[in-house]
Order: structure tokens, then C-alpha cells, then sequence
């Protein structure tokens, strides 16, 4: 699931409901049918792992090694168990060389993995990523987009609250759109992104594969996920004159 | 007529540093040219532009080989109280170069710097604020500002200072879509009423590529492409060096191997669909 | 600790106060701290705090202040009882109590309606040197921001499991490891890009740098200032020579 809308909306705030670091003034939350009002943070986040934007806000341990253990040691994780874990994660993200080294020395993308690292070792049912492309390249967005499939495939439920409009929309995800606090779209990505008006309202960018496929005279019932697609409806003649 | 920018053989590396962060880097960029500086994670740009304005050598020192100049004046030579008023920075984080509690103080921080007269002083704060639309924040403190706020007034006070060549480092990262199509808006109005000079470090290059005279690629220190942003966004290079090519770019390279597309210049998805030509 | 700020953090204000020339102010401040201290009697202890309130209300910061003072008296119960302990008076002990209260709120009175540009104004009158200033105000500047930080470190450390609320001493104290130090090392980049910036903006260029706004005192300035002083005076002396005659 995608949640989008220009910055203020209330989105993070709508995150931070989640893991009950904010309470609702007025309605409730249920985590896995259990109301947040009387829950913990630290209890709900066993659930629910939310990888925050600034990895700098989090990074404190003397070996990236201590810093993976951190969160599985505070959820009562067996010693045998954190070690496991911790392999796991290091190995999965390619920070296995860093094991030892202090996590300030790392750059800005092997600090995110790091973070995501460490979130997937406890392994919530539920992963949040708040704006996780800010500042990443092309590929490091691209292996995003593979541990996104990765983490959806094995079941579980991943929300990203993100601008990068085009990041987003190969992925066809559930969209709600924000403004001003409510929640003004919510739907499959292939009819919320074509809802010209409602983005416009709520300053949220339209995927330029969707303003391709809205100018087209003749079109598929669906608008193109991947460029590919354009391109093999576009070449056999879909379009009018 | 020469550059307003001269990099030459530029070579830098960090004491620590077993590797050259820029290495035999040459750029040459004329007065009011917008040029984006794309490249991977970690491939020297933000060093490079360090060198432009003269933080190094400056403030930080290393292995400098080569020249950069600026207006004629070689960077290297020159104090940063002359560098100051020729190159403009702009740095990512608007938060941490906003020194005063309150705007218009921190818009005439430079000129107090400088000693520049009150009056000349107050005319050039205000001019700035005119400029990028924000004379009504003169008196705000900067905690009671939006991030794009904040942007803009970092930026006034870069242009209150009057550089020749400003730059961007990353200026959108932080900016909503919306937000960010006006920020390259601005520039290249203030490019077109103030003949400014930018030189700008994005990965998010579908807005700047409508405006940008020329981009340049770097990885590992070296440049390694460089051209009219079309040129660059059709080669088939610029992907392996992590420059996102925006989506309807992507189509009309596939489209235009294949001959049904000949329009040259990069087109918005609306052009794009209008420029069809039947085969056949 | 939001008590206490709540009293002497600046929040911009409209009032005739508000408007002073901040000397004025640190004036009026330092004489009410001064006169607090002369105080030997509930009687003048009840002027000095019915004049300090008078001056809350005028700069409509009587809340904030209230609110802080209250937080201060449970601090100053500590001095009544010492005081109790030793001298077995309970007036005294009150007086001496009430007293520090009163001086915490002379000084509360001048940092809440004082802004940080205009704290620097005032402390470039005392020719400290530029950097120290600098320092100073900026610091000042970044005290919202360093506050955003903590809780949104917080926010992330309790998101893997951190219970800040749990436990002993000890453990809590333990726990603030992990708030600190990315506190700390975010502080220290920050500087660092600060740096950057100040070099950029040419900082240190020239010697004597000038000032966009200049603080002029007016004469409603003036007029206030003289006005404190002669009420000072008059209070000191009513305080040590006329009213001990009269009340105990």
C-alpha cells in the first residue's frame, strides 16, 4: 500500500498512529484486533516496523553487529536467536563486511539498508517505509523495489508513504491519498492515479505513464505499468489520429 | 569569451583517503547556463562542488592537482570573502544554514559578513525577499516555517550576495513534487531575470531536464558523460550510472528505435502522444 | 522541564513591555532582582511581588510565569525548610522561601519578553566579542530544532522496542544511551555544516561586521528607565530606613 499526498497531509502522523506513538484524540487504532490506546509502542512495534527517514535519528551501537541486536534484545529475542537473526539480515543486505565496523562510518544508502536491515530481522508482519527513496540513485531505488516484491511475496503487508510518484507505480499498489488530514482517495493504483482532479487537489503527482495513456485516443483498459507496455500498445497503432 | 566556469584536470583527494574523490575532472559551463550534475551515490559530486566555491581548499585540505576558475578568478588563489560574492551554495539542508532568529537577519547574514553599508544592506534583503516571494516572512523565526519555506530562505540570502553562479546541492530532496516543480521553476526565472549561472546535483531529473542547458555524469570521481540533457537521457549509458530516466523519456527511446518517433527534443507524455507517426 | 521553559522562553509579544529597549528591560530586571533582595518583611516581599505581577500582566505573560513559579515553589520548599531547621522561625523561613521565588521571576520576567536578537543587542552593548555572540544567538536558534530531534529520536528508538517508561533508576538512566547519542552525533554534523555555510557566507571577512537593525532607544525608553530607577530608590530607602519602624 501507498500513502501520498503533499507534505503536511498527515501522513507520517497517520503512521505514528500505528505503533501508538501518537493516540487517537477521538476514534481508535486496531493492531491485530487490539486497540493502541493501551498498548506500548514497543509492544505494538513487534507487530509493526516502521523504518523511519532519517537513519541518522536511529544509529548508536558500537558495530553495526550490536545495532541489529538492539531491537531483537529489547522484544526478548534468545541470545542464539539475535545471532541468527543478525547473520540473516546482514547477509541479505550485503552489509556482512560491516559486521564489526561502527554504523556512523557507513554512507547514506548502507545506512537505510541498515535500518531496513534491522526492522526485517525481527520480523514484524507489518513493515512501514517513510519516504524511503529520498536521496537514492536509480539502483539503489531499483534494489528497493525488489526487497518491496521480496517482503510482499512473503507475505507480509508493506505501506510506503512516499512523493516518488513514478517509484511507486510499477509496484500498482493500494494508493490513499491524503489532504489535510483526511483521507480523500483510496483505491488500486491503476483507477486512483487517473483521477486528474482529486491529484491535482492534493498536489500529488501524476505518474507520467498515466498522463501518456490519458492522452491517447484509443486505449487499453488499464494504463501501462512499464514503459515495455507503452511501447508494444503504441506500436500497434493504439492511438488515434 | 571565456567560461564563466573552468574546471581543468581537476584532481582532489582527502587526507584519509586512499582514492581520489574527483579525479581529472574538466567542465567548462558559460554565463547563465542551467548544467545538472547527475551521478551515482558516493561519486564525488558533493566534493566537486566543494571545490567550485571554494571550501576546498579553503576550509578543507588534500591532494589538489589542476584549477578551477571562476570569472577569471582562480578559486585556489582567491579568499572566501571574493569567492562568497562570486559563487552562490546552496546546501541541502535548509535547516543548518539559517543562522538568525529571524529571516530577514539571516537573509542579510552575508552582507553583515561583509560589511556592507545599512541601507545598501536593507535594499539588497529586500530585493531578495521581492524576488523569491517571501516579504511577507520577513519577521518569522525560522522553527515556524514549512521545509520549502525554509529553502527559499536560504536561498535569498545566497542571492543577496549578487554571485554570478549559484548552486544547488540537491535542492529537491526534501520538497513534495509539487513544491519541487516550483523550486525549478524559480530557478529558471531567476536564471532569465537575474542572468544567473546554476550549477545543480539531482537525482530527480524529470522536472530539471525542461529547463537544463546541460548535464554532466560523474562515477567514481570521473566524469564520464556529458551533453545536452537529451543527448545524455537517450544514450543507452546513462542507466548504468544511476541516472533515473524519467518514464516517458524511456518510452520515446524505445519508440524512436523503432521509427515511430523522429521529434529529437524530449517530450512530456501529451506531446509524446500527439507525435505519433503511423507506420505504414 | 516544560514547566520550567515555559517561563523563560521567548514568545514574540505585542505589549508596551514587549516594545522596550531590551536594556530597558535587563534594567528593570536586575532592579526588581536587587529590590527583592533588600526585602525583610512579608509586608515589602507583598509590594516587590504585587509590582512583579503588575508587570506580568501589563507584558500578558502572567500565565507562563504563574505557571513556572509554581514549579519553582516546590524547589523553594526546600530552602523554607532548611530555613525552618535552623532558626525555628516560621516567618522567616516563609519570607526567605517566597523571596527566591520572587528573584527566579524577575529574571524569568526579562528572558520571556526578550528575543533572541534583541538578548544579542544587548550583550554586543557589553562589548562581548563577535564569535561568543554568534555562538550564543545561534544556539538559541537551534534549541526548537534540537528539541524536534529528541522526540522524533525517541520516536525511532521506542519503534524497536526501547520502553523509556519501564524500570529502575538505573535502567532508565541507561536507556537515555541510545537517545543521546544520536543527539549528540547529529549535533556534531550539524556544526559541521553550519561551518560550511558560515565559510560560504564569508563569515570573519571583515573585522567590525554591520548590523541590518539597529536598536535606538527612544525617549518612552529613556523615560521608563529613569522612572525605574527613581522608584528603586525610593523603594530601597522606604525598605531600609522608613518601613522597619513601622512593621516587624
Amino acid at each position: 500500500m501507498a500513502i501520498v499526498g503533499e507534505n503536511g497531509a498527515g501522513k507520517t502522523t497517520l503512521v505514528k498512529h500505528v505503533t501508538g506513538l501518537l493516540k487517537p484524540a477521538s476514534g481508535t487504532v486496531l493492531v491485530d484486533g487490539g486497540s493502541t490506546a493501551s498498548t506500548s509502542t514497543a509492544q505494538l512495534s513487534r507487530k509493526v516496523g516502521v523504518a523511519f527517514q532519517n537513519p541518522d535519528h536511529q544509529l548508536f551501537s558500537e558495530s553495526v553487529e550490536e545495532e541489529m541486536s538492539f531491537a531483537l534484545r529489547n522484544f526478548g529475542f534468545a541470545p542464539e536467536l539475535v545471532e541468527q537473526r543478525v547473520s540473516w539480515g546482514l547477509e541479505l543486505f550485503g552489509l556482512d563486511q560491516y559486521r564489526k565496523s561502527s554504523p556512523l562510518v557507513l554512507s547514506g544508502g548502507e545506512k537505510k539498508r541498515l535500518t531496513l536491515a534491522c526492522i526485517l530481522a525481527w520480523d514484524p508482519e507489518v513493515v512501514i517505509l517513510d519516504e524511503p527513496t529520498v536521496g537514492q540513485d536509480s539502483i539503489q531505488k531499483e534494489k528497493l523495489v525488489q526487497t518491496i516484491r521480496m517482503l510482499s511475496t512473503a507475505g507480509k503487508t508493506v505501506v510506503v508513504v512516499s512523493h516518488d510518484i513514478e517509484f511507486l507505480w510499477p509496484m500498482q499498489p493500494r494508493v490513499v491519498v491524503m489532504k489535510a488530514g483526511k483521507i480523500v482517495g483510496d483505491g488500486p493504483a491503476s483507477k486512483v492515479m487517473q483521477e486528474k482532479d482529486l491529484l491535482d487537489s492534493a498536489r500529488v503527482a501524476q505518474p507520467e505513464l498515466v498522463a501518456l495513456y490519458q492522452s491517447l485516443d484509443v486505449r487499453p483498459p488499464d494504463p501501462f505499468v512499464d514503459p515495455l507496455d507503452a511501447r508494444r500498445w503504441l506500436e500497434k497503432g493504439g492511438t488515434g489520429r | 569569451m571565456a567560461e564563466l566556469l573552468e574546471i581543468s584536470h581537476l584532481s582532489f583527494r582527502y587526507p584519509d583517503s586512499p582514492r581520489k574523490a574527483v579525479e581529472d575532472f574538466d567542465l567548462a559551463v558559460p554565463e547563465e547556463e542551467i548544467a545538472v550534475l547527475a551521478g551515482p551515490s558516493g561519486c564525488g559530486k558533493s566534493t566537486l562542488l566543494r571545490t567550485v566555491n571554494g571550501l576546498i581548499p579553503h576550509m578543507y585540505s588534500g591532494e589538489y592537482t589542476g584549477s578551477v576558475k571562476v570569472g577569471g578568478t582562480v578559486v585556489g588563489d582567491a579568499s572566501m570573502r571574493d569567492l562568497a560574492q562570486k559563487v552562490g551554495f546552496l546546501f541541502q539542508n535548509p535547516e543548518n544554514q539559517i543562522f538568525m532568529f529571524t529571516v530577514e537577519r539571516d537573509i542579510a547574514f552575508g552582507l553583515e559578513n561583509l560589511g556592507v553599508p545599512r541601507q545598501e544592506m536593507r535594499d539588497r534583503v529586500d530585493d531578495a525577499m521581492r524576488l523569491l516571494d517571501i516579504s511577507d516572512l520577513a519577521l518569522r523565526a525560522p522553527h515556524e516555517l514549512s521545509d520549502g519555506q525554509k529553502q527559499r530562505v536560504a536561498l535569498a540570502g545566497v542571492l543577496a550576495m549578487r554571485p554570478k553562479l549559484v548552486i544547488l546541492d540537491e535542492p529537491t530532496s526534501l520538497l513534495d513534487p509539487k513544491t519541487a516543480a516550483e523550486l525549478v521553476g524559480l530557478v529558471s526565472r531567476l536564471r532569465k531575470e537575474l542572468g544567473t549561472t546554476f550549477v545543480v546535483v539531482e537525482h530527480r531529473l524529470d522536472l530539471l531536464v525542461k529547463v537544463a542547458d546541460r548535464m554532466v555524469v560523474m562515477s567514481d570521481g570521473r566524469k564520464v558523460l556529458e551533453g545536452t540533457p537529451r543527448d545524455v537521457l537517450y544514450g543507452d549509458e546513462a542507466e548504468g550510472y544511476g541516472v533515473a530516466i524519467p518514464a516517458v523519456t524511456k518510452v520515446q527511446k524505445l519508440l524512436a528505435k523503432d521509427g515511430f518517433v523522429t521529434r529529437q527534443d524530449l517530450m512530456t507524455p501529451t506531446e509524446l502522444a500527439r507525435a505519433l507517426v503511423r507506420r505504414g | 522541564m516544560m514547566w520550567l521553559s515555559g517561563g523563560f522562553v521567548f514568545r514574540r509579544g505585542t505589549s508596551v513591555y514587549h516594545r522596550l529597549d531590551p536594556r530597558v528591560k535587563l534594567l528593570l530586571s536586575a532592579l526588581m532582582f536587587v529590590t527583592t533582595l533588600l526585602v525583610r518583611s512579608v509586608y515589602e516581599l507583598a509590594l516587590v511581588l504585587g509590582f512583579m505581577v503588575a508587570v506580568a500582566a501589563i507584558a500578558t505573560v502572567l500565565r507562563r510565569v504563574a505557571r513556572t513559579m509554581v514549579f519553582t515553589a516546590s524547589f523553594s520548599a526546600i530552602i523554607f525548610v532548611l530555613n525552618l531547621v535552623f532558626t525555628g522561625n516560621w516567618v522567616t523561613s516563609l519570607l526567605y522561601a517566597v523571596r527566591f521565588v520572587a528573584i527566579v521571576m524577575s529574571t524569568s520576567l526579562f528572558f520571556i519578553t526578550t528575543s533572541p536578537d534583541e538578548l544579542e543587542q544587548v550583550m554586543k552593548t557589553f562589548r562581548l566579542p563577535r564569535d561568543v555572540v554568534f555562538a550564543f544567538v545561534t544556539a538559541v536558534r537551534f534549541i526548537p530544532v534540537l528539541l524536534l530531534d529528541t522526540l522524533q529520536i525517541m520516536d525511532a528508538q521506542k519503534s524497536r522496542g526501547l520502553e523509556l517508561e519501564k524500570g529502575n533508576m538505573l535502567r532508565r538512566v541507561r536507556n537515555m544511551i541510545p537517545i543521546l547519542i544520536p543527539l549528540v552525533v547529529n549535533s556534531v554534523v550539524r556544526s559541521g555544516e553550519l561551518a560550511e555555510a558560515m565559510e560560504s557566507r564569508a563569515y570573519g571577512a571583515v573585522a567590525h561586521p554591520t548590523s541590518l537593525v539597529e536598536y535606538k532607544s527612544s525617549l518612552a525608553d529613556k523615560a521608563v528607565a529613569v522612572a525605574a530607577i527613581i522608584v528603586f530608590v525610593l523603594a530601597a530607602y522606604s525598605f531600609y530606613y522608613v518601613l522597619p519602624a513601622k512593621f516587624p
